[in-house]
């Protein structure tokens, strides 16, 4: 258990010293959340910022795990895994210490998003449902930083990682409820969003702007997490005998 | 107890045969093994620290099962790989601190100052890795390797990339270790090497051993003088009684003899009797390289290059 932490702790002290890359991270959602969520003529709402910044926030999370699995392939290319594969700590640390470190990441970004937004005008919430809020990103980050984990475990270059990475995340992000309700939407589109793991998070997320308790979508991304967590465990013992 | 034992351990890439039946058995000394890349070194030490499960055969480190016992293993062993991974945002004590509490030792911080001193780094240990030589991310490399006092120490081409005066500070640290009771098994492909500061070598060829030894003894094997040639034609042998043919690489022919200075005329003569033209001559005291040639025969170009082959063999890296 040890183990997970202290890997996390390098990441994070790498992280916090390359002061560029805090920050590129987290110029595209700011600029979705500025320059859409304040000047997007809509209809459907009369506070648009309160609508999208959900969507932010999961997005914000998403564009972070994503990026995070590139960790772990560079950790592999570079020779770091196989030192410490060679240690006797438990080599599943390793990976859980990555998706910990990606995790942790993505929130504290995801914490930047929502004061932007609390700045230029979003709705202040409860303390409770901000925790509710938190519950459900760190339960989406989980899944998706288990997602780009596994990934990484697959690719051994860094321009393939950005490929599949973007491959991903664009559609996964339009197909979403980030941008409009499910009303407006064509319904094509409908139907993917619907099952969308985007969408159950940033629904969660509405639903508890809106006072309720959403059991059922964090019920359905645990479960989902659970199920990337034990395929990843499955594929990191197979790939390091 | 002996701190690696291996029998007939076997390592199939496919059907490429990495490493061919290899049985060793290493205690309390310098090993070094010795060969061209891809005749298997990299693969054996893959294997001994339990990263690559062998298709067959069994090896123990410091009596426990590398196949079966992986954590008590990894528990008594320290792994250094060819590809110089230090993180270059952390500063030197940090990189160390960190393997520390990973191996769980009792007291990381004052294990990692001890092993900054033995490496010489004390007085750069809060400076980022950043701004390291290449011979100073190797010492951080040992550093981190030694934090815990492993019974056994395995280094994937210790020297490589380093100039000089870097390979020969790494080497006296190394003879440090083994002063403290410290196995270490070394691969290296520089036979020069291993014949200054190894107690013993094995040369590998195409995954299996072709000779083993204190390089004194390997070398004894030969004549007392070498003899290099330089030709240009097609070699054809050449037969002199007390002159023994060892092999050739590209156009050197290489030759022993009990007298060399004796043999050089006569190995000038027959081959240019036997129509080859005789550009340099040269004669020198037998070297590892020698030894090399005499067991393998010719030089040791891997077999014709195998994408497929080469690409299933990294991916299981």
């Amino acid at each position: 258990m040890k183990g997970i932490w202290y890997y996390m702790e390098r990441d994070l002290v790498k992280w916090a010293r390359g002061k560029v890359a805090v920050i590129t991270l987290l110029v595209m959602p700011a600029a979705w959340l500025i320059f859409v969520g304040l000047a997007l003529p809509v209809k459907f709402t009369g506070n648009y910022l309160d609508f999208i910044t959900p969507g932010i926030l999961v997005m914000t999370m998403l564009a972070s795990s994503l990026q995070g699995g590139s960790l772990l392939m560079f950790d592999k290319v570079l020779g770091f895994l196989n030192k410490f594969l060679a240690l006797p700590s438990p080599r599943e640390d390793i990976l859980f210490g990555k998706i910990l470190f990606i995790t942790i990441r993505g929130v504290i970004q995801a914490t930047v998003i929502l004061l932007i937004a609390i700045l230029i005008g979003a709705t202040i919430l409860s303390p409770f449902q901000y925790g509710m809020i938190y519950l459900i990103l760190i339960l989406f980050g989980v899944l998706l930083s288990g997602l780009a984990t596994t990934l990484a475990l697959y690719i051994d270059d860094h321009d393939t990682y950005a490929a599949v990475n973007t491959l991903i995340s664009m559609p996964l992000f339009f197909t979403s409820s980030a941008l409009m309700p499910y009303s407006v939407m064509p319904s094509w589109m409908r139907d993917v969003a619907l099952v969308n793991p985007l969408s159950f998070a940033i629904d969660a997320i509405r639903s508890v702007g809106t006072g309720q308790v959403p059991l059922l979508q964090m019920g359905l991304l645990f479960v989902v997490g659970g199920i990337v967590l034990v395929v990843c465990v499955r594929v990191f013992r197979n790939m390091t005998v | 107890m002996t701190a690696i034992e291996t029998h007939d351990l076997t390592k199939y890439y496919g059907d490429l045969c990495a490493i061919d039946h290899l049985t060793l058995s290493v205690d309390n000394e310098i090993f070094a093994l010795l060969g061209p890349n891809g005749s298997g070194k990299t693969t054996t030490v893959l294997m001994l620290t339990t990263l690559l499960r062998p298709t067959e055969g069994t090896a123990t480190v410091h009596g426990y099962d590398c196949a079966t016992e992986g954590e008590k293993v990894r528990k008594h062993l320290s792994y250094v790989p060819q590809d110089m991974a230090v993180d270059i945002r952390l500063t030197g004590r940090e990189n160390v601190i960190f393997f520390a509490k990973l191996y769980g030792v009792p007291d990381p911080r004052r294990q990692a100052e001890e092993a900054l001193e033995i490496m010489e780094l004390a007085d750069r240990a809060d400076d980022l890795v950043k701004t390291y030589s290449g011979g100073m991310r190797r010492r951080l490399e040992l550093a981190q390797a030694l934090v815990h006092n492993p019974a056994v120490l395995f280094l994937d081409e210790p020297t490589l990339g380093l100039d000089v005066a870097a390979r020969k500070k790494i080497w006296e640290h190394i003879q440090e270790l083994r002063g403290r009771g410290m196995t270490i098994f070394v691969t290296t492909h520089y036979m020069d090497e291993a014949d200054k500061y190894c107690d013993r070598v094995a040369i590998i060829s195409r995954g299996s051993i072709r000779a083993i030894g204190e390089p004194k003894a390997l070398k004894a094997q030969l004549m007392k003088d070498v003899i290099t040639a330089i030709i240009s034609g097609e070699y054809s042998p050449v037969e002199l009684s007390g002159i023994r043919y060892l092999g050739r690489k590209e156009n050197e022919v290489t030759f022993t003899a009990e007298n060399g200075r004796e043999a050089l005329p006569l190995i000038a003569e027959s081959l240019s009797a036997l129509g080859m033209k005789v550009h340099s001559l040269s004669l020198h005291e037998p070297t590892l390289d020698d030894v090399f040639l005499n067991v393998v025969g010719s030089s040791d170009e891997p077999r014709s290059f195998n994408d497929k082959q080469f690409r299933v063999m990294l991916r299981r890296r």
